[in-house]
Parts: structure tokens; C-alpha cells; sequence
């Protein structure tokens, strides 16, 4: 990571301008996106969108033949553009050889990102932007910092201070004011050019078709007065045919403004009437640059291919916990946000977008958003590996991911050594404040909790645990604690303990459990991952165990999910990760499932209590109904906070990797905790337990906060 | 804006397409009329050109514009229907017709390849939209399928969706309506399904 991100990210935070309009918007996106999305069914939708997209990317020369043709036989003229630089090439000739003194051009993501703008003024024609959002970026010489709404960062008082210098006079920071000037000064532009320059949002192979969604009427006007009309559109917006429209238009403004639909959808097929200035009809021409640079590789790439079916909605902007804190000018480049990384690393290089890869930070709130079904996190995830197998790590990660993780007798000598080192560190509290854990990069003053004294593996030792001796009539259950519980908070794993028994099943610890492997990954390293796998795997493969909980939603994800997947090559240890995947349960889900039956009785809590969400149960395995009826079998009050599934900021080492964004996520979540007005927060993951008792630590611990198994295990 | 959904879904049911058409394009801004003859589209029209103090109106010479017979009604403003590239940006209202109208969204259909129909609904700052109250679809997918079978011959060269009026929403996300395209759309439905002479 650079040192210039790091500047940035603070730059970004202390704009208060910047993180009002993000925030607000952020805060008011999720509810329009749901109305827009009454009657619909968004996973039907998204599946649709994400099959059509799917096999355009499979047929991709297929279908831009087909398209060629058709646009052809319509009277358009098509190029096919395989760089950025041909592109403007092409665009810049045609122009001059036109004689086109003046352009005017509705909004293009393809024009921003091969700088067609530059090449144009370059050659000594004006150009304006006349998408609102555009031309005041144009005025102000930015970039676009959101992919939909271009200028969202600036107030309206910044506009004011553009218009001013553009105009010489006076311009008052009164919005609807604003929009007439430029309804005036642009009007005249339209009038007069000679060219338009427009992009598309799809492009129809069956017909020819290019199609425009916009709202503020300039595309209608680009494409309509000049009679040279240039589109430029990515190979990446092709689909097949004309009905496979339908869900993308559905889709793209209910997700990208919460709109049901824009003001104005606009198919173009072939070049349509005429008229010059005069009003003599003249010949239209229609020329279509169909872009590739960089789309094809992405296409041939097996794990990237999927990033073409974005639909550049920008939702994953929107949702995202870190773009709202900081924006697009330092979360990305020409894209921005989670898909506009993946998107730089293609058109501008792995290079440009390596900075960038680590803001994500892996809540995956997007990829339940993202209307073409794209996993934007694996993504990101992917490129991170790549960028370490090409530039390796730096040499603390080298020897803890090469060295140590890969073995566990060294990683938790480690452990057990910073446990006894740590003692003259605590602070009064029992917070650390200077950890010298393995893992720490940056951990100053972060309230974090101590090293156990003795951690869980050595609590539940063969002939500690089953002391009542069941009989393990209901079946047996192995304890995986994941690396906090065993090592930080043991005293999790004892409530297991405690509620496993009462429920009648016999508990083991298999000792030779490790790390799951979940944050080498993170780092870039998943070929370490895979070696920690096949240690746990043989750690939990040799038990009795019928089931296998965790306390962890990330080491469940681990071992259920990824284990499989990384492993499904492994002629030995594939076929083991996808039998134990069955076995794998989180604890809440567990004991929710198995209350009923196996006579889980509990004291009632008569207490207001609200649930966090942690992003790994709700999003990677879709539980969210489990812990809450626990929280009510037990007679507790549950109140919902506002966004209780939005994330806490911990992800795993992004809390000491970013610790400023990360006191900022916290803060949002600590606002509608507080806000809940419950006594107490239950959470199902020692991460989020961790983040969120360090920020209620400077508040004197009110509300408290619990994991669900503790809070069972206080009502037996 | 709120649509209850309650309702939405039993005007489906009813059949309802013109009062879903109406609640969905009022919540976008569009001011929706019905009109069962063409002398009270008529009227409709000459209400709009005294509200906005209109000296020129612009028309598509379509033939659902021309049964209303504009010059009569316009009184001095002259109704220009040729030369529209020189007429239109300087025109208080544009009316054109639309070929569809989708009631789940509020938005109209226009084959706009004819330039003239395009220039008099982007440049004035009021649109007028004549539709036939037939022409009522119930969603996107069916207006679209209207076009896209084979049979039905080829596209339009310039297939246009309208919804409301062209609005934006670049400064500070708040919503301005009217920025390059018009500020009102005004629609009036004619020819109410069994409503007797036109």
C-alpha cells in the first residue's frame, strides 16, 4: 500500500462537503432502490440479467459480428476499436475530416476512460459536455467520481464558484438557477454543433440496436440536432437480442437512482432523419466505435469473465460502507468503487488498481446488491493474489503467511508467547494497548482485547470437557473455535461448552485444529490457504464428530464453502473438504435448529437486546432469521437497529490496516446501536465483538455486548 | 411518490391500465388527462397555450394531431408544423402523438425516426402527447415485444421512451425538473375504449 492512498483517505475524511452529500446519499439510496423494486423479483431479475450477460460474454465475437452486420445493413457505419488509442484515433480523424468545429456529448464512462475529451480539444475542437453532472466535471477539470452521478462530491456552492468562472458573471449557489444557466448556455452548443458523441448502455446483436437510458434530455438532443452522430460503446454492452433489453431496463435505474425507470430510454437503429441548421434535410451519419481495450482479455480470463456482466449501475458504490467515507476519487480511477477496481485493473492495469484493492474490505454488501450477479469481492479478492504472486509481500506478511500460519505449533507458540509478554502492556481497563500480537500492523490506540491467559484449547483438554458424562445419546460435536475464540476469547467456547451439554450432545476439541486460512487469503496468499485447509482437515477428519460448529462465521465460510472450492482439484483431500462441508454448522444456526427437539430450556431474559448482523452470516451463508428467533426463544426484547446488517468495520486486518475508515464504519454502527435503544447487543462473531466492544469501550462499555453463546450459556 | 402496492396489484388485476398509467406517470411529474373526443383534447390544449402565455406552438403533422384541427382552437398563436428545426427551439409547447403507453411505469412510446417528432418533444419546454387510450400496454416487456418479433417488420430507426419530463439530479442529489429537455409533459389519452363518438 502507498503512501499516497493513505494521504488520500485522510484528505477524503476530513471533507466534510464530500462525506455529507456521500453519507446522505448512502443513507436515503437503500429505501428509493427497495420502493423502485416493489412487485419485482430481484433475484428473477438479476438471474435473467446475469444469463444474458453471461452468454454474451461467451459469444462475444459472435455477437459483435452479428451486430456489425445488422447496424450495417441499417446504414450505420461500425468500427471496431481494439485500443483506447485507436478508438480516439478514429473519432478525432473522422471529425477533422468532416470539417466539425464544435461537439457536443451526452454522458460516456468509454469516453472517460480513453480520455476521448483530451484528444478532441487536443486536435482543436470544442467540446462540451451536456450531461449536467459531466459538464461541470468537464468545467472544473476532474474526473467523474461516481459512475452515475459524475459530480456527487461537489456542493452547490463549488458548482456555483465553476459557473462563475465559466460565465464571468455572478452565479448564486440557488440550484434550480444553476440548471437553467446551464439549460441556456448548453442549448446554444446543441444548436450549433456539427457532432455528437454519445455512449450506450446496451447494444442488440439481433437488430443493431444501440440503446440510450438517460434523464436529463441531452442524449435525446446529442443524437437528434448534429448530423454526425459518433457512439462509442464497450464490447461489454452486447446482448443478443432485442427482448433480452427487457431486464436490464427493468434493472439498471431501479438500481442506479432508484428510479422504476429513467426519463427517457432512447433505441437507436441506424441513422434516423436529418435536418442542418437551416432546416434543409441533409444525410445523417451514424458511425458505432465498438471498444474493446482490455474486454476481451477480461472475457478469456476464467475467473474476471464474469465482471462483464455489470450493467454500470454503480450500485456497488452506493452500498458500499467505504466508498461512502471517502468517494471515488480515492476509491478508483476512471470506475470507481468495488467494480471500479476490477475495471481498472483490465483497461489500465493491475498496477493502477493495486492501492485500490485495499479498500474493500469484504462485507460483500455489493454482491447482494449488484444486479448482474457479480461477486465483487472474490474479485477483488483474485486480484489481490495476482498482485502478490507478481510483486510478492512485504517481509513481516512474507514470514508470517511462508513461515509461520503454515505451522500451527509455531503460530500458537507465538500466541501463548505474546499472552505472557502482554501483561505489563494492559491498561486499567484490560484493553491492550499495545499489542504485540503477530498479526499487528498499525494497532496504537485501538482498545484491543488481551491474549487469553490459558486459550480454549487448553481449557477443553481430553478429560476436561464431559464431565457430566452424556452418554453422547444425541451424537457428538466438534468444537472448531477459529483463532479469537481459542486464543482472545476462550470464554466463548466454554458457553458452547455449556449449551452444547445442556442439549444432551457430547463436545470434543480436535487439538490439531488451526487458523481457517480465511485472512492469509485476504492478504493475497490463498496457496497458503490450501495448506491450512488439508491441516484441519485431517485436524477434524479423524474425529467422531457428527457435526462440526464454529462461533466464527468466517471460519464457517472457510471451512463449509471455500474449502471445497480451493481444494476440488486435491484427488485426496477434495472429496474430504466437500463430506466435512455437510457437517459444518454455525453455532446459533445449531442450536436453533436443535432447540426444539433436544429440550434447550433457558431462564427468560426479560431485556431489551438488539442484533448485529455479521456480514459473513448474512451474506456468505444466508443466515439472519436464526439468531433472531433464538433471541426470542430466550424472551428477549428484540429491537432492530437501522442497518443492522451493514458491517462494523472490523474485517478481519483491514480494522488495523485502516484504522481510519475503520473508527469511521464502527462510529455509523455505534450511532444506531445507540440509537436502539437496547441494553444490550448480541452479535454471532468474535470479529464484530471484538470492533464493536473496542468502540463501546470509550463509552463506558453501555450498552454491553455479547455472542450469542454466552448469552445462552448466562440462561441455563 | 409512495405507490401502495396493495393497490398496484389489484388495478392489475381489475384491468385497470389507464389509472395505473395515471398514478405512475404523476409520480414522475407528467400530468396525465382523458379525453373522449377530440374537441375536448382540443380544449385541453387551448387551456395549456393560455396558462403558459404560448406565442408559438409547434405540432407534428401526425394524423391523431391533426383530427384536433389546432388552428382553430390557438386563436393568434400560429401552430407551425414545417421547417421545425428553425421553429421548435423558440416554441412555448410542442404536441406530438405517442404510439404506446406503458401503465406500470407511465411512460409513453413514439416511433420518433421522423425528426419533426423529436423536435417537438425535446426543444419547448412544454410537451403535449396525444395517445389513444387502445395503445395501453401493461408493461416494458410488452411494449417492447410490439416491435421486436420478426413479422412486425423492422425497428424504428429511433425508437423513444418517454417518462415524465426531463429531470436531473447532478447538484447535491437534489431533484430539478426540466433541464435539457422539456419541464412538462402533459398526456391526454383520447378515445376512452366504448366511450362513443370521437
Amino acid at each position: 500500500m502507498s503512501r499516497e492512498i493513505k494521504r488520500d483517505i485522510i484528505k477524503a475524511l476530513s471533507n466534510e462537503n464530500l462525506r455529507g452529500a456521500l453519507g446522505r446519499f448512502g443513507d436515503a439510496y437503500p429505501a428509493s432502490r427497495e420502493a423502485a423494486y416493489a412487485n419485482k423479483d430481484f433475484p428473477a431479475l438479476r438471474e435473467k440479467i446475469r444469463s444474458i450477460k453471461s452468454y454474451a460474454a461467451d459469444n462475444l465475437e459472435d455477437l459483435a459480428r452479428s451486430f456489425s452486420e445488422k447496424a450495417a445493413q441499417r446504414g450505420a457505419i461500425v468500427y471496431r476499436a481494439e485500443t483506447g488509442a485507436q478508438a480516439r484515433e478514429y473519432i478525432v480523424s473522422l471529425a477533422l475530416e468532416r470539417g466539425v468545429k464544435t461537439v457536443v456529448k451526452s454522458k460516456s464512462m468509454a469516453s472517460e476512460e480513453i480520455h476521448l475529451n483530451s484528444a478532441l480539444s487536443g486536435a482543436g475542437l470544442d467540446v462540451a459536455e451536456t450531461d449536467l453532472g459531466e459538464w461541470i466535471i468537464q468545467l472544473s477539470g476532474q474526473r467523474p467520481s461516481h459512475m452515475v452521478m459524475p459530480a456527487i462530491h461537489m456542493t452547490r456552492g463549488e458548482v456555483a464558484g465553476v459557473f462563475t468562472e465559466e460565465t464571468g458573471e455572478a452565479v448564486p449557489a440557488d440550484i434550480p438557477y444553476m440548471v437553467k444557466l446551464a439549460r441556456e448556455r448548453l442549448r446554444r452548443k446543441f444548436l450549433a454543433a456539427e457532432m455528437g458523441i454519445s455512449g450506450a448502455n446496451i447494444a442488440v446483436a439481433e437488430t443493431g440496436t444501440v440503446v440510450m437510458v438517460t434523464n436529463e434530455g441531452n442524449g435525446r438532443l446529442t443524437t437528434t440536432l448534429p448530423p454526425l452522430h459518433v457512439v462509442l460503446v464497450g464490447l461489454e454492452k452486447l446482448v443478443a437480442g432485442l427482448s433480452d433489453t427487457v431486464p436490464i431496463l427493468e434493472a439498471l435505474p431501479k438500481s442506479a437512482t432508484g428510479q422504476k425507470i429513467t426519463s427517457y430510454v432512447t433505441m437507436l437503429t441506424g441513422p434516423a432523419g436529418a435536418v442542418d441548421a437551416s432546416g434543409n434535410p441533409v444525410q445523417k451519419e451514424m458511425h458505432i466505435v465498438i471498444l474493446d481495450n482490455g474486454r476481451t482479455k477480461m472475457r478469456d480470463d476464467p475467473v474476471f469473465k464474469e465482471a462483464l456482466q455489470c450493467v454500470r449501475c454503480a450500485s456497488c458504490l452506493n452500498v458500499c460502507p467505504v466508498f461512502q467515507l471517502v468517494g471515488g476519487h480515492v476509491f478508483g480511477h476512471t470506475y470507481t468503487g468495488g467494480i471500479g477496481t476490477i475495471l481498472t485493473a483490465f483497461f489500465d492495469g493491475l498496477e493502477e488498481s493495486a492501492d485500490i484493492q485495499s479498500l474493500c474490505i469484504g462485507c460483500e454488501r455489493c454482491k447482494e446488491f449488484c444486479p448482474g450477479g457479480i461477486d465483487i469481492p472474490r474479485l477483488i479478492g483474485e486480484l489481490r493474489a495476482r498482485q502478490t504472486r507478481e510483486k510478492g509481500l512485504p517481509l513481516s506478511q512474507r514470514v508470517l503467511l511462508k513461515t509461520v500460519l503454515p505451522s500451527r505449533k509455531m503460530f500458537h507458540g507465538l500466541l501463548r508467547a505474546a499472552s505472557r509478554v502482554q501483561k505489563p502492556l494492559l491498561s486499567g481497563e484490560g484493553t491492550i494497548r499495545h499489542l504485540p500480537f503477530i498479526l499487528s500492523g498499525n494497532g496504537g490506540n485501538l482498545k484491543l482485547p488481551p491474549i487469553a491467559g490459558t486459550p480454549l484449547r487448553d481449557l477443553l483438554k481430553e478429560g476436561r470437557l464431559n464431565k457430566a458424562g452424556a452418554a453422547a445419546a444425541k451424537g457428538v460435536v466438534g468444537i472448531f473455535a477459529g483463532c479469537l475464540v481459542d486464543f482472545v476469547y476462550p470464554g466463548i467456547g466454554l458457553s458452547m461448552v455449556k449449551v452444547l451439554e445442556k442439549m444432551g450432545y457430547r463436545v470434543i476439541f480436535p487439538q490439531g485444529q488451526t487458523c481457517c486460512g480465511y485472512p492469509v487469503r485476504q492478504m493475497g496468499a490463498p496457496e497458503v490457504m490450501e495448506g491450512i485447509a488439508r491441516q484441519n482437515l485431517e485436524a477434524l477428519g479423524e474425529t467422531p464428530a457428527d457435526f462440526i460448529i464454529t462461533p466464527c462465521p468466517t471460519c464457517t465460510h472457510a471451512l463449509k464453502n471455500i474449502y471445497p472450492e480451493i481444494l476440488h482439484k486435491d484427488k485426496s483431500f477434495g472429496p474430504r473438504a466437500v463430506e466435512m462441508s455437510g457437517r459444518v454448522l454455525d453455532f446459533a444456526e445449531f442450536v436453533c435448529r436443535q432447540a426444539e427437539e433436544n429440550g434447550l430450556t433457558l431462564k427468560p431474559l426479560k431485556q431489551k437486546l438488539t442484533y448485529h448482523d455479521s456480514c459473513h452470516l448474512k451474506r456468505s451463508l444466508g443466515i439472519d432469521a436464526e439468531p433472531r428467533e433464538l433471541i426470542k426463544k430466550a424472551g428477549a426484547d428484540l429491537v432492530e437497529m437501522k442497518d443492522a446488517d451493514l458491517c462494523c468495520g472490523f474485517g478481519g486486518s483491514y480494522f488495523m490496516k485502516h484504522p481510519e475508515l475503520s473508527d469511521q464504519i464502527l462510529g455509523r454502527k455505534l450511532e444506531n446501536i445507540f440509537a436502539s435503544g437496547a441494553g444490550t447487543v448480541a452479535v454471532e462473531c468474535p470479529g464484530c465483538l471484538l470492533q464493536i466492544s473496542r468502540g463501546l469501550a470509550f463509552t463506558g462499555n453501555k450498552p454491553g455486548v455479547k455472542h450469542l453463546a454466552e448469552l445462552l450459556a448466562g440462561l441455563i | 411518490m409512495t405507490v401502495d402496492p396493495v393497490e398496484v396489484a389489484k388495478e392489475k388485476q381489475a384491468g385497470d391500465l389507464f389509472g395505473e398509467f395515471r398514478r405512475s406517470a404523476e409520480a414522475i411529474s407528467a400530468r396525465v388527462y382523458r379525453a373522449g373526443k377530440y374537441s375536448e383534447a382540443a380544449g385541453i390544449i387551448a387551456g395549456l397555450i393560455r396558462e403558459h402565455s404560448a406565442k408559438k406552438v409547434v405540432a407534428t403533422a401526425t394524423p391523431l394531431v391533426e383530427r384536433l384541427s389546432l388552428d382553430g382552437i390557438s386563436g393568434e398563436v400560429p401552430v407551425c408544423r414545417d421547417n421545425l428545426r428553425l421553429h421548435a427551439a423558440g416554441a412555448d409547447i410542442g404536441v406530438s402523438e405517442a404510439d404506446f403507453a406503458i401503465a406500470e411505469t407511465g411512460t409513453l412510446v413514439c416511433d420518433a425516426t421522423d425528426i419533426n417528432a423529436r423536435l417537438v418533444s425535446t426543444l419547448p419546454p412544454v410537451h403535449v402527447a396525444l395517445v389513444n387510450e387502445d395503445r395501453l400496454v401493461a408493461g416494458l416487456g410488452e411494449a417492447i415485444g410490439l416491435y421486436g418479433c420478426g413479422d412486425r417488420g423492422p425497428l424504428p430507426g429511433y425508437l423513444a421512451f418517454i417518462s415524465g419530463p426531463s429531470r436531473t439530479a447532478d447538484i447535491e442529489r437534489i431533484l430539478t425538473i426540466g433541464v435539457h429537455g422539456p419541464a412538462e409533459l402533459h398526456i391526454i389519452f383520447v378515445g376512452r375504449p366504448g366511450g362513443g363518438d370521437q
